[in-house]
């Protein structure tokens, strides 16, 4: 029973990857990673540059074989995914190149015929709103409308997996905004199930339901996002009391006159450590941003 | 009622779900809801503030396990809490304990005479 449960659990999760290793040039990017998407969950992938995002997704997607680990995609192995499959992804890389000699309107007529459920009034508003010149070039484009026009492309053919590698990055406010506005309501209603990667950690408190933070080549926290602010917390601990501080914080940097921020995790009976009850510690709750630079530093 | 009358600080160390649930207790209990009214959809909320739906919801879910609000079929929640005459002020003052015990860390911290910090804090309740 167990097992069958186990199995279907991970039968039908739209991403999956167990234990992905990999390195360029002797160093290790992915070191042991495990991530699974439930169905319908929305889920913000950080890290510092250069921590591995875009790598673990590009291997989540099976668009590289990874040295160790394997990653599915609605239970089939990523790297030999079906057309039917395939057709039920969209995925917008940092930087997107292909087909670069079409105009921006012939990419998006050639692209919709492959997706049963594309929207092309959706395609229309979208262009109109965001200000894309449709008769140029893609070449031509700056690379922030050129991610645009793909990130049309990408919920024009209404996914049921979005995986956004930084989409906000080449957007202004109001069209982040109008993106994250999407990724909510497709999230919510239709189930569209949605990895992105961002450092813009505010939009991920609107919409992610889940966080999930990479360093070191491994998932370090991973929970919802309402829980990761009633969870988690800095602990403040004058220089005397530096001895006092406690063994299990998540992380601990010694500040230059002796003191000490440390982030603590409440127990199981949701009670701080117990230093954080001493006279001149202090318990700062923390927002996202503030929580994975403490950790992240 | 309209999403537009809820206010989401995303960056808040208070996570969504709870922010919307204090609103609603506060405009409830300041009368702004009245008995029957009802609140935006959750996909209005959601797509008004470019929130993740399942917030949303919890937080009405919430708000109903509390009896502030009933699901009425096809129509949605409405609002049953009234305020209520005789209880109400301490009531209503106790949905601002939170704030007002930071307000008065913070004052200490910086070593306010509380007479200052009370002069401009009747100025702005006056406004």
């Amino acid at each position: 029973m167990n097992a069958m449960l186990r199995e279907t659990g991970i039968a039908v999760a739209p991403l999956a990857a167990r234990g992905l290793v990999h390195s360029y040039d002797g160093s290790t990017v992915l070191n042991g990673v495990d991530l699974v998407l439930p169905p319908g969950s929305v889920l913000g992938l950080i890290g510092r540059n250069g921590a591995g995002k875009s790598t673990l997704i590009r291997a989540m997607l099976g668009l590289f074989k990874p040295q160790g680990g394997e990653a599915t995609v609605f239970g089939e192995p990523a790297l030999t995914l079906s057309d039917a499959t395939k057709a039920r992804i969209a995925y917008v890389p940092q930087q997107p190149d292909a087909l670069a000699w079409l105009t921006v309107r012939q990419m998006l007529d050639f692209v919709g015929r492959f997706y049963p459920r594309w929207d092309e009034a959706f395609v229309q508003n979208t262009l109109t709103r965001w200000q894309i010149p449709s008769n140029k070039l893609l070449a031509k484009l700056s690379p922030g409308e050129r991610q645009r026009v793909d990130l049309i492309r990408a919920l024009a053919s209404q996914p049921e997996l979005l995986v956004l590698d930084e989409p906000a990055a080449a957007l202004d406010p109001f069209a982040r905004r109008e993106l994250l506005r999407e990724v909510a309501l497709r999230g919510g209603e239709s189930g569209t199930t949605v990895l992105f990667s961002t450092h813009i950690v505010s939009d991920l408190e609107r919409v992610a339901s889940h966080i999930a933070l990479l360093q070191w080549g491994k998932v370090r926290l991973h929970c919802s996002v309402d829980e990761t602010k009633e969870r988690y917390a800095r602990l403040w601990l004058p220089a005397h009391l530096g001895s006092a501080a406690p063994a299990h914080a998540i992380s601990q940097r010694r500040h230059d006159d002796g003191s000490l921020s440390l982030v603590v995790e409440r127990d199981a009976q949701g009670q701080w450590p117990r230093a954080s009850q001493l006279a001149g510690a202090r318990i700062d709750v923390l927002g996202l941003e503030d929580l994975f630079v403490a950790i992240a530093a | 009622m309209d999403a537009s009358v809820l206010t989401i600080q995303p960056s808040a160390s208070e996570p969504i779900y709870r922010q919307i649930v204090e609103q609603l207790r506060r405009l409830i209990a300041g009368g702004q809801l009245a008995h029957g009214e009802l609140l935006p959809s959750v996909r209005e909320v959601a797509g008004f503030h470019a929130i993740n739906p399942m917030t949303v919801s919890r937080a009405y879910g919430i708000a109903e396990s509390e009896g502030l609000v009933e699901r009425l079929r096809g129509k949605g929640m409405a609002v049953i809490a009234t305020r209520k005459s005789g209880e109400s002020e301490s009531h209503r003052l106790a949905l601002l304990e939170s704030q007002l015990q930071a307000l008065a860390r913070q004052a200490n911290e910086l070593e306010l005479p509380a007479a200052s910090v009370l002069r401009r804090l009747t100025k702005l309740l006056g406004e």
